[in-house]
């Protein structure tokens, strides 16, 4: 009598599990669930542009890759840079003996001497435009061509999204920063300080 | 309706008995009492502040509350160990130990639920538990087993024992066919009490301390070892200061069972020190911090040491009839087992579980002084519900209060 | 499947086609596939009625007892009775899981009344629900990382964490580069300037499993995952067991342990019942990947504050976001997952 109940009761502990089992287990893994209900287009109703707005951008479009980045040239101090250099760098130097240079703060920390100096990136020829190394024009809104001549694995990943950083929000259309956005291409390292907070109470739990 | 008067008669009767001692009984009660009172004005405090009013921390988030609340779980299972041999098996001598197991098992029981309300951080919001009008994450959450089945279980101890009492009261012989099956079913259900607790901490992955196949059958044999041991202590005390009859055959007969229990319960510890210590992975590492320390955070040792010394000695004097035959010895015995598995069951068991944390922390766990008085006044409030029902149920059994049909 | 032998995981997109079955190539079984309540979600289905005649039965007991003065008393102001009277209501309310939606934007009216009453300031609070087709996930970026811990700081302002007990919800650990994920040797709470010589940083917080030990385990089901993926906890309707914090591998979960306090002038208004709304004593709480925040398409506090770009959020179901080219095209790996916890929270190095 009791086995009987008892047996009774465990083939309905287990209906219940097994049943809850496929019910949550329909996917092993979240990946398997990831592929399998990957939206096919866009058709979230939720968008970033209202977080874009005020953010004045251009498109990129590289590789099959569509977002949008900061406009650059309009922050820049003292651009169009024509307007200063009207002649040859040699020239504006005789004039400034006495003066303190323009541009006195950039130190340029970027890789060795031998592999990069100013004219690198800039040319005498054109000053309101960067230049590649094969000496075609970039525009200053699309600085990322020059740097992704040498920063090839970076450039992929940011494309991609593993590098960089999003503004905005992270619903489409992508607004992204490109490489000056964060690096200062003078110096383009990360430098070291001090964090933000330190938490006095963690300390006092540990002791 | 004539039950209902009966019940009423022995409710009056029960009135009668327990506002009725001799001094010593009034001392134990106003003692007790005063330590309720006291762990209540404690509690108080803890309602106020909230939880930081106790030791507890983001890193321990469990101690003295639900160590005591695991420890009462296998007191309380641990009934059945002569629920069983009495009323099925026929055997005359537990029948007297029986009426106190069972008493012990409700004042266990109650105890628990007591601790595990202390230890909630919305005591106010406990309703949202309540079938019906709240919500039940059943089967899915072990604590919602674990509520119903300690609920049940106090259901069960409470109705047998009734049952047998109001016969008794009548002067009547109880039925077995009407207790019986409530008596098989309490078996499997102090099993079950104690496994579902085990399982409370041996499903979760988080804590390899816990998620750990031999601690659902290590709860039962120390369970079954911590109980009867109480049991044959408060049996002493009662032959000492009551009329009630228990033939030294009784204890003698408990204290077999302690034993082997005992025997087991060490068995398993040593399979598990084996298991960490063998071949270490970086899952021993709570045991590396309970028995010996880690990164000079030694809080635990002094106990887990104690523990360990007093459940060896005692379970290897037990093992031997000529030291456990005698009585005094027994209950020093006794006595040192229950504070041994209280020890292991309690701090060495959920504290070291959190130590280190997921992320390899340490942070140790010192019980505050609000926590041990909470502790200390759910004890006394055991005890005297204790009390209260052997009382009772002594009086009842003894003949000295009956049923008076008017 | 020719993708089963690539040695890392990735994400070929193109394979992807909405199949019935699951992996393992059984088709549904006796169960149907349609969500179906359990037991206990049909009988509450209909809680309202049991739960208002336990009030009735309730304040019955209390207006014996008298203790209901201040909603019931004659002498009293209208708004002290107006506060009670939003304390009886919100005690006596269900689990958010099961409310309907006229439920939803009652109790959200009474929270930020109730502040109003208190602070005399107005809050917005949003009850929105998930999107669809959406599913949140989180990439960490090891190599990036540098310790600043602008995350944290961000996560306390936008989530109201208790500033008292300097509650966090995200951890940065500091790492011996030559010793690997070694968290026991690692440091959280380091001072120094940052990144040391010879170390890596990484931080942790709820990883939002796919399969959350934490949810499994809670009596009442206060805490439960949403449909795009957060997991997230009722703090109206949580009991402060702590069992949830017990199950978690991840060190994802905070208590409160005593009232939280948060200076009013600090107070982040725009809140989510499900979010940063203001938290009481004795309950739980833990990141919600800002759900203020992402349902409304914006990132998380976290993301949007780190100066390293480290921090990727996104929708897992969308082929085009960062997140999917991440997963698709890193080595990524997650925390502990011999546990089949399932986190939607993935770590890779440059």
């Amino acid at each position: 009598m009791t086995t009987k109940l008892i047996l009774r009761l465990m083939a309905i502990c287990l209906f219940v599990v097994s049943c809850k089992h496929e019910e949550k287990h329909k996917y092993h893994t979240v990946v398997d669930k990831i592929v399998a209900e990957t939206i096919e287009s866009e058709n979230t109703t939720l968008t970033s542009e209202i977080y874009n707005e005020g953010i004045k951008t251009v498109t990129v479009n590289e590789d099959g890759y569509d977002f949008l980045i900061p406009e650059r040239k309009s922050q820049i101090a003292s651009y169009n840079c024509t307007e200063c250099h009207t002649e040859p760098i040699e020239n504006l130097k005789q004039h400034q003996l006495d003066e303190k240079a323009a541009h006195w703060n950039i130190k340029l920390v970027h890789a060795s001497a031998e592999t990069m100096n100013c004219a690198t990136c800039h040319t005498s020829s054109d000053m309101d435009n960067l230049h590649s190394l094969t000496n075609s024009t970039i525009d200053f809104n699309y600085s990322y061509k020059v740097c992704s001549q040498c920063h090839q694995q970076e450039f992929k990943d940011w494309k991609g999204g593993a590098h960089g950083k999003q503004l905005g929000g992270w619903a489409p259309p992508r607004l992204s920063k490109t490489c000056v956005n964060c690096h200062n291409p003078h110096q383009p390292a990360f430098e070291k300080r001090w964090p933000v907070r330190f938490n006095t109470q963690k300390v006092k739990e540990r002791k | 309706m004539k039950t209902l008067k009966v019940f009423r008669s022995l409710v009056k009767d029960a009135m009668l008995e327990v506002t009725h001692g001799n001094r010593a009984y009034h001392i134990w009660m106003a003692v007790l009492s005063f330590i309720m009172l006291f762990g209540m004005y404690n509690y108080s405090i803890q309602l106020d502040e909230g939880l930081s009013a106790t030791g507890m921390t983001d890193r321990v988030s469990w101690g003295l509350y639900i160590s005591n609340f695991t420890f009462l779980v296998g007191v309380a299972a641990a009934a059945v160990m002569l629920v069983l041999p009495a009323y099925v098996l026929k055997n005359v001598d537990f029948k007297q130990a029986v009426l106190i197991g069972e008493g012990l098992a409700v004042a266990a029981l109650l105890m628990c639920l007591a601790f595990v309300v202390a230890d909630m951080g919305g005591p106010a919001r406990l309703w949202h538990m309540i079938p019906g009008i709240g919500v039940f994450n059943f089967p899915n959450s072990m604590l919602a087993w674990d509520v119903i089945v300690l609920n049940g279980y106090l259901f069960i101890n409470i109705t047998i024992p009734l049952y047998i009492l109001m016969m008794r009261y009548q002067g009547k012989t109880p039925n077995p066919k009407v207790y019986i099956p409530g008596v098989f079913l309490s078996v499997f259900w102090a099993v079950g009490i104690h496994m579902v607790t085990a399982f409370l901490y041996q499903g979760l992955q988080a804590r390899p301390f816990w998620n750990n196949a031999l601690l659902g059958p290590r709860f039962l044999a120390s369970a079954f070892a911590a109980g009867p041991a109480l049991i044959i202590i408060v049996l002493a005390i009662i032959r000492k200061f009551t009329s009630f009859k228990v033939p030294d055959t009784t204890i003698k007969k408990i204290s077999m069972i302690v034993t082997v229990a005992a025997q087991i319960n060490l068995i398993m510890l040593i399979s598990e020190l084996f298991k960490e210590f063998y071949a270490p992975t970086h899952h021993s590492i709570s045991a590396v911090y309970l028995f010996f320390g880690l990164n000079g955070k030694t809080a635990l040792l002094p106990w887990i040491w104690t523990s360990i010394s007093l459940n060896v000695i005692a379970t290897i004097a037990l093992t031997f009839h000529k030291i456990r035959n005698n009585l005094k010895i027994l209950y020093v015995l006794c006595g040192m087992l229950f504070v041994a598995i209280w020890i292991e069951k309690g701090f060495g068991l959920i504290v070291p579980g959190f130590i280190p944390g997921p992320w390899g922390k340490i942070a140790e766990y010192t019980p505050t002084f609000v926590e041990i008085s909470v502790t200390l006044g759910i004890w006394a409030m055991g005890a005297f519900i204790f009390t209260i029902l052997a009382k009772t149920g002594i009086a009842v059994e003894l003949g000295q209060r009956v049923y008076k049909k008017k | 499947m020719s993708n089963e032998n690539k040695k890392w995981f990735s994400l070929n997109l193109n394979r992807s086609k909405k199949t019935d079955s699951c992996g393992c190539g059984n088709n549904s079984g006796s169960c149907s596939d349609q969500k179906e309540k359990d037991g206990y979600d049909q009988i509450m289905d209909v809680p309202m009625d049991r739960r208002a005649a336990f009030k009735k039965i309730t304040a019955g007991f209390l207006i014996g007892a008298g203790a209901v003065n201040s909603s019931c008393s004659v002498i009293s102001g209208d708004e002290s009775k107006e506060k009670a009277n939003i304390e009886w209501e919100e005690y006596f309310k269900g689990n958010y899981k099961l409310m309907t939606n006229e439920e939803k934007d009652k109790t959200v009216d009474r929270l930020t009344r109730s502040y109003e009453l208190r602070t005399g300031k107005n809050l917005s609070m949003s009850s929105k629900d998930a999107e669809e087709d959406v599913l949140f996930g989180y990439a960490f970026n090891i190599s990036k990382c540098q310790g600043y811990m602008d995350c944290v700081n961000a996560c306390v302002e936008e989530n109201n964490q208790d500033r008292a007990t300097e509650m966090q919800y995200i951890r940065i650990h500091e790492m011996d580069e030559g010793k690997g994920f070694n968290f026991e040797e690692s440091d959280d709470n380091y001072y120094h300037e940052v990144p040391a010589d010879g170390h890596f940083y990484m931080g942790t917080q709820c990883f939002h499993c796919d399969n959350p030990p934490c949810v499994e385990v809670c009596p009442v089901q206060a805490t439960w995952k949403e449909k795009d993926g957060i997991v997230v906890i009722d703090y109206d309707w949580c009991i402060g067991c702590r069992y949830c914090m017990a199950a978690c591998p991840y060190d994802g979960r905070r208590f409160n342990w005593k009232t939280p306090e948060v200076p009013e002038k600090e107070v982040n208004k725009k809140q989510h019942y499900l979010g940063n709304r203001l938290r009481k004593k004795g309950v739980m709480e833990k990141c919600t990947f800002c759900i203020q925040r992402s349902r409304e398409g914006q990132n998380p506090a976290c993301v949007e504050a780190c100066p390293t770009g480290s921090r990727t959020f996104g929708n897992l179901l969308d082929p085009k976001s960062n997140i999917r080219w991440i997963l698709d095209n890193k080595k990524v790996f997650r925390l502990k997952e011999d546990l089949g916890t399932e986190p939607k929270f993935w770590y890779y190095m440059d």
